[in-house]
């Protein structure tokens, strides 16, 4: 799913200020974690709370969409409030403002969110992994389901660099090596055959910028 | 001159001199927290494993413990002066776990009117006290208990099974029929709208007790035995698609401007879970403090913290048990985490100082008192900062 931190609430304070009649708009999609109408209703209070302290009233409506990143979806639960409100301030990761400003070109879309990464929902560790760059040219078959592209500070698609100390990246002393882990886990499912095949260049044009399902 | 540092006082005792040594306690004591000193055979109470639920009050057969919450004198003394405000001769005595919402523990019996005790856990109320209110004059006792895999005191909820069994036998033979008390079970627990259901998976995640379950096909499900009532999962579903027995979200929304509009400023409102302060039975504890209690401090969420500040609250305290106190698994550690992530939105906007998390316990009574003398200090030097400020 698509990793997401609230901004901070004085940016958001900042980017709403010229409006008054605001709809929040949740999205129940894959931004992790969910941006529902839970958080459409907490935000609408500090909000408002934030407002009083200004001496700035607004006007929220609150609701929330099941994907804000379906053209479809997005259009028929925002379309009911367009009358009655001057601006969107989306909860969805950066495809939802982009959703609203490409079908209500009259509406100004805000973006509450910073999205950070596809990423794994770790609840034991309590926290986000970075784990798809969305390259376009999966390789997970060829590296025992862990991404080079994206955890490899380096991005390497052939082995190790051998700058790694103890498992850990020479970038980031934090960060596991992933052709560590990747070699690991080969070796594991007895597939360590898999590192001789050679990986060329990856052909980023695949990536794309638009792509028909 | 010399200082000697006071012993804090402690909400349960054993009276040495009066004790028999029978060890009735240490067996039916649910935490070990009571063991017998085997050099002189003295029963010793170690109160930091005790978690006040007076179960061993209840059984002493020597009336050698001492216990500040709900004593049997105390009781029937309340009683006694709250009775003429009733028109009813039945009595509904509750474990608070099972009865926040006293209209729905009427239905529960069938009674419309009734004088009402809730008490944290039926199993520390002994015999004496119901034979006392009947010798008083109350024609009918109700109890309701927690289921008995539901009892937060594992043991008290079983003990008052037995202890109602055995008095009614008693009470037949003396010519009151055969169910002069009556003893209910109840357990409140989660309620799913499946319409509401986004199918995010955080129930499943943050359930200490693995009660939800999601597929693919078929959404969401709770397996209702598993679950023990915590409040969490309602506390943190983004779609509002959870709710709980008596506790409810509209229900704690509406109390809420009712009572912040009964106390005085500067306004403190209280959510506290029920486990971690007992209040007196004569009512609570400062003209500036509404508390609502929650079922544990998992209950907690977001939305009602800051409608309290929108009507009106100067400051909103979450009390709850410390974590080795906690009565559910983890879940105050989870509460207060949940309060910090509430405190860290807050502080952006300049209200960080209108809410703290106190981890407490009923062992040591006071302990909430203090802390709230100490929030509304905090919330009144703010004030008055922010004058000076003004001012300049």
């Amino acid at each position: 799913m698509i990793v997401t931190t609230l901004k901070p609430l004085d940016e958001i304070m900042e980017s709403i200020s010229p409006y008054r009649k605001i709809l929040i708009a949740g999205c129940d999609g894959c931004t992790q974690p969910p941006r529902g109408i839970r958080e459409a209703k907490t935000l609408k209070q500090l909000l408002e709370l934030a407002g009083k302290l200004k001496g700035k009233e607004f006007e929220f409506k609150v609701t929330s969409v099941v994907k804000q990143c379906d053209s479809v979806l997005t259009t028929s639960a925002i379309k009911p409030y367009v009358e009655d409100v001057e601006a969107v301030l989306s909860l969805a990761c950066g495809a939802g403002p982009q959703t609203i400003a490409k079908f209500f070109p009259d509406l100004p879309a805000i973006p509450a969110q910073n999205s950070h990464f596809i990423g794994i929902d770790d609840r034991q560790e309590d926290k986000m992994f970075d784990s798809c760059s969305a390259c376009g040219d999966c390789i997970l078959a060829l590296t025992g389901g862990i991404c080079p592209v994206t955890r490899c500070s380096k991005g390497l698609l052939n082995g190790a660099c051998g700058g790694a100390s103890n498992g850990k990246c020479e970038l980031d002393p934090e960060r596991d090596c992933a052709w560590e882990l990747i070699y690991e886990r080969l070796k594991r499912l007895g597939r360590l055959d898999l590192l001789k095949e050679f990986t060329p260049a990856k052909d980023y044009s695949a990536k794309g910028w638009r792509v028909t399902p | 001159m010399s200082q000697t540092v006071a012993e804090p006082k402690v909400a349960v005792n054993i009276k040495e001199e009066q004790c028999s040594r029978c060890t009735i306690c240490s067996s039916l004591c649910p935490y070990d927290a009571i063991t017998q000193d085997h050099e002189n055979n003295k029963m010793v109470l170690d109160i930091e494993k005790c978690q006040v639920c007076g179960i061993c009050y209840s059984a002493c057969p020597a009336k050698a413990i001492d216990t500040i919450y709900y004593s049997c004198g105390s009781v029937l003394k309340y009683l006694e002066k709250v009775r003429p405000q009733y028109k009813s001769d039945t009595l509904v005595i509750m474990c608070k776990g099972s009865a926040p919402d006293f209209s729905e523990v009427g239905k529960l019996f069938g009674v419309k009117e009734f004088i009402p005790l809730a008490v944290p856990c039926v199993g520390r109320i002994p015999e004496e006290v119901l034979l006392g209110v009947m010798v008083a004059g109350i024609k009918k006792i109700n109890i309701l208990a927690c289921d008995e895999d539901y009892c937060r005191f594992q043991r008290g909820s079983p003990l008052a099974g037995r202890r109602v069994v055995a008095l009614n036998r008693m009470l037949e033979q003396l010519g009151y029929g055969p169910e002069a008390i009556t003893l209910k079970r109840n357990s409140l627990k989660v309620k799913v709208n499946k319409d509401l259901c986004i199918a995010c998976g955080t129930c499943v995640a943050c359930c200490p007790y693995h009660a939800p379950k999601l597929e693919s096909v078929g959404g969401i499900s709770f397996d209702l035995d598993a679950c023990r009532g915590c409040g969490l999962c309602v506390a943190l579903c983004p779609a509002f698609a959870l709710d709980m027995d008596n506790w409810e979200r509209e229900r704690i929304s509406n109390l809420i401007p009712q009572l912040l509009a009964e106390v005085k400023p500067p306004k403190i409102l209280v959510f506290r879970c029920q486990w971690a302060y007992y209040p007196p039975l004569n009512g609570d504890m400062s003209p500036n403090v509404g508390a609502i209690e929650l079922p544990c401090a998992g209950r907690i969420e977001a939305v009602h913290v800051l409608e309290a500040l929108q009507s009106g609250a100067d400051g909103v305290m979450v009390v709850a048990c410390s974590e080795d106190d906690c009565k559910q698994e983890g879940v105050s550690a989870k509460a207060e985490h949940v309060v910090a992530n509430i405190k860290e939105k807050l502080e952006q906007i300049g209200l960080g100082d209108k809410i703290s998390f106190s981890p407490v316990s009923p062992r040591y009574p006071g302990q909430v008192e203090e802390k709230v003398r100490e929030f509304r200090q905090s919330l009144e030097g703010a004030k008055k900062g922010a004058e000076k400020g003004e001012t300049k």
